[in-house]
């Protein structure tokens, strides 16, 4: 779960946006603006972005595109966002792990 | 105030870009409403207005040229406006749409509407497919081409269908290590009889070669006639067990193996995105090879319902150069409903694009012929597997339902919560559906008479304080 820097023959290298400073689950981690935060946490080795809400079960990145809700975690307080679709913003706070309910 | 349009097209994906440019050009005013921070959809999908590639792939460039085309027109585009309902106003004879979003209106009002909301990858249930690191194929793809991220380091690829070679050579391609490709469907030699029609399709060939080449030259195995039985790991997946089917899916035992991996990309092929359509009453009909059920349409591609058309991939699985033919119709179809060009300039347009039209469908069926999911897959799953994702309802718990007298989905949904959730049932109805066929085997029952689920608004969850601010403002305007 990298950020690809090289470039292959179908990805060409990639000058990303700038530089940007996040909170996950009270740690600062470097993220790129305009990433999403389901790349930003895949990026720091974070997998599981929140418990299912009867057995507790770890769920993360699904569908990737918006539609199964799989993704969700806590963005600025507000809970229940997708990280898939949500672009990261300069000293965005998140929070996963936590059951969330939309 | 509500602002009046003639036409709202509902998706930014080739169709709907397609279908707007035509219809703005023909002088019909028109809003295009998307979900999505920029336009694209899922095949023309942009980076991040931040990212800038060192250079561009072929449909990446297909893609920049539409989207300028779209800049040149006086297309209204709302862009991070997720379309959460449409409501019929029969005293204006229009349709009110509802938006949710931070920089959108709350509505708009359209007499047309079309109807492009793209497909999203086909959810198959198996044991383990909640854990974190399964992905669908089209996640892997996004993370990959528009993320430039590489989601795991070690991959296994199931399912079907030719978006399972792409996934494999990008995760190639990004350094990961693809350990096999386990197509489900036995596509040899059944592939050969086609091998004319695939001649019309010489670009798509040379696209398939390329990836098959990056495949060979990393000795990734493509295992036709295999998929994966089941994703195991504590908090994430640790390895996958694979094996060979029969024909109608079934495991054949002893030929299991367990493969350490990092990451499972599950991809079996497209289902329409339908909501919208349901909601709002469309006439639907049950069509496997197109992705499940999809609208009734006549040749300019309107709904059962006068002033609706639908387009694209939502309204059966063709690919993107289909869904553009298609958006130019239905934009033609509008235009002259609306009086801004006569009926010899309409069938001159259709007359123009039918042998692509046909040169598409042929091309399309061949691919459902070749690589729809295989019914009997739903025996992957064992009692205890989850079948609906978001409120953890099991395949047992399904087979308990149907015992108990449940015959419909719908009745299925009453008993046991199955398609509740946050994602309305997108993620479960495929294998919903695939149980009770199984548990009623015997009974031979079709899938119109399992029926769907229904859709109401709102399509996606949205805050309640959203909607009590809509309430707010009506009572505000209203005074």
């Amino acid at each position: 779960m990298k950020r690809l820097i090289k470039s292959g023959s179908l990805l060409p290298a990639v000058q990303r946006g700038p530089l940007v400073k996040i909170t996950v689950d009270g740690q600062l981690i470097d993220s790129y603006e305009g990433e999403t935060v389901a790349t930003a946490l895949l990026s720091a080795g974070i997998r599981t972005f929140n418990l299912s809400h009867n057995q507790k079960k770890p769920r993360g990145l699904y569908c990737g595109m918006g539609v199964c809700y799989e993704c969700l975690v806590s963005i600025n307080g507000v809970h229940g966002q997708r990280a898939c679709v949500t672009p990261i913003e300069s000293g965005m706070i998140i929070e996963t792990s936590r059951e969330f309910k939309v | 105030m509500i602002e009046s349009f003639t036409l709202a097209v509902i998706g930014a994906g080739p169709a709907g870009i397609e279908a707007a440019i035509n219809a703005s050009e023909m002088g019909i005013k028109t809003i295009l409403i998307d979900n999505f921070p920029l336009p694209g959809g899922q095949y023309f999908k942009q980076m991040p207005k931040d990212f800038h590639p060192s250079s561009e792939t072929a449909t990446e460039t297909e893609g920049t040229i539409l989207l300028q085309k779209l800049q040149k027109t006086d297309v209204v585009k709302l862009n991070n406006a997720l379309t959460w309902a449409i409501f019929k106003e029969e005293k204006e004879d229009s349709w009110l749409v509802a938006l949710y979003g931070s920089e959108c209106p709350k509505y708009i009002r359209s007499k047309f509407l079309i109807l492009a909301n793209g497909a999203y990858d086909t959810p198959i249930a198996f044991p383990g497919w909640t854990l974190p690191g399964v992905i669908t194929c089209g996640a892997a793809l996004i993370q990959l081409k528009t993320q430039r991220i590489a989601p795991g380091t070690r991959a296994l690829i199931s399912g079907t269908g030719p978006l399972l070679l792409s996934a494999a050579a990008h995760l190639i391609d990004a350094g990961v290590e693809v350990v096999a490709v386990c197509e489900s469907s036995n596509i040899f030699p059944k592939g050969f009889k086609y091998s004319f029609i695939m001649l019309n399709h010489w670009h798509r060939l040379l696209e398939g070669a390329k990836y098959m080449s990056k495949m060979i030259m990393a000795k990734t195995p493509y295992k036709t006639g295999w998929s994966i039985n089941g994703a195991h790991g504590n908090e994430k997946v640790e390895s996958a067990l694979i094996s060979k089917i029969d024909n109608n899916g079934k495991v054949i035992k002893g030929t299991e193996v367990e493969i350490s991996v990092d990451l499972v990309v599950s991809g079996y092929n497209l289902t329409p995105n339908t909501g919208l359509a349901r909601m709002i009453g469309c006439e639907m009909q049950y069509y496997a090879g197109k992705g499940g059920w999809v609208p009734i349409r006549d040749d300019t591609m309107q709904s059962s319902i006068p002033g609706v058309y639908i387009i694209g991939d939502c309204a059966g699985i063709g690919g993107a150069e289909n869904a553009r033919l298609e958006g130019l119709i239905a934009a033609s179809a509008i235009a002259f409903q609306f009086g801004q060009i006569s009926k010899q300039e309409v069938n001159a347009i259709f007359d123009k694009i039918k042998p692509q039209l046909n040169n598409q469908k042929q091309f399309g069926d061949m691919l459902s012929d070749l690589f729809s999911p295989k019914p009997g897959l739903i025996n992957l799953v064992s009692d205890d597997t989850l079948i609906c994702r978001c409120e953890e309802i099991t395949f047992g718990e399904i087979k308990n339902a149907v015992a108990r007298g449940a015959r419909t989905i719908g009745e299925v949904k009453m008993i046991t919560r199955v398609g509740m959730g946050n994602c309305q049932g997108r993620m479960c109805e495929h294998s919903v559906t695939a149980a009770i066929v199984q548990t009623l085997a015997d009974e031979f029952i079709s899938h119109n008479a399992i029926g769907k689920y229904s859709v109401r608004p709102p399509l996606h969850p949205i805050p309640q304080s959203y909607l009590a601010q809509s309430a707010i403002d009506e009572i505000i305007t209203a005074q």
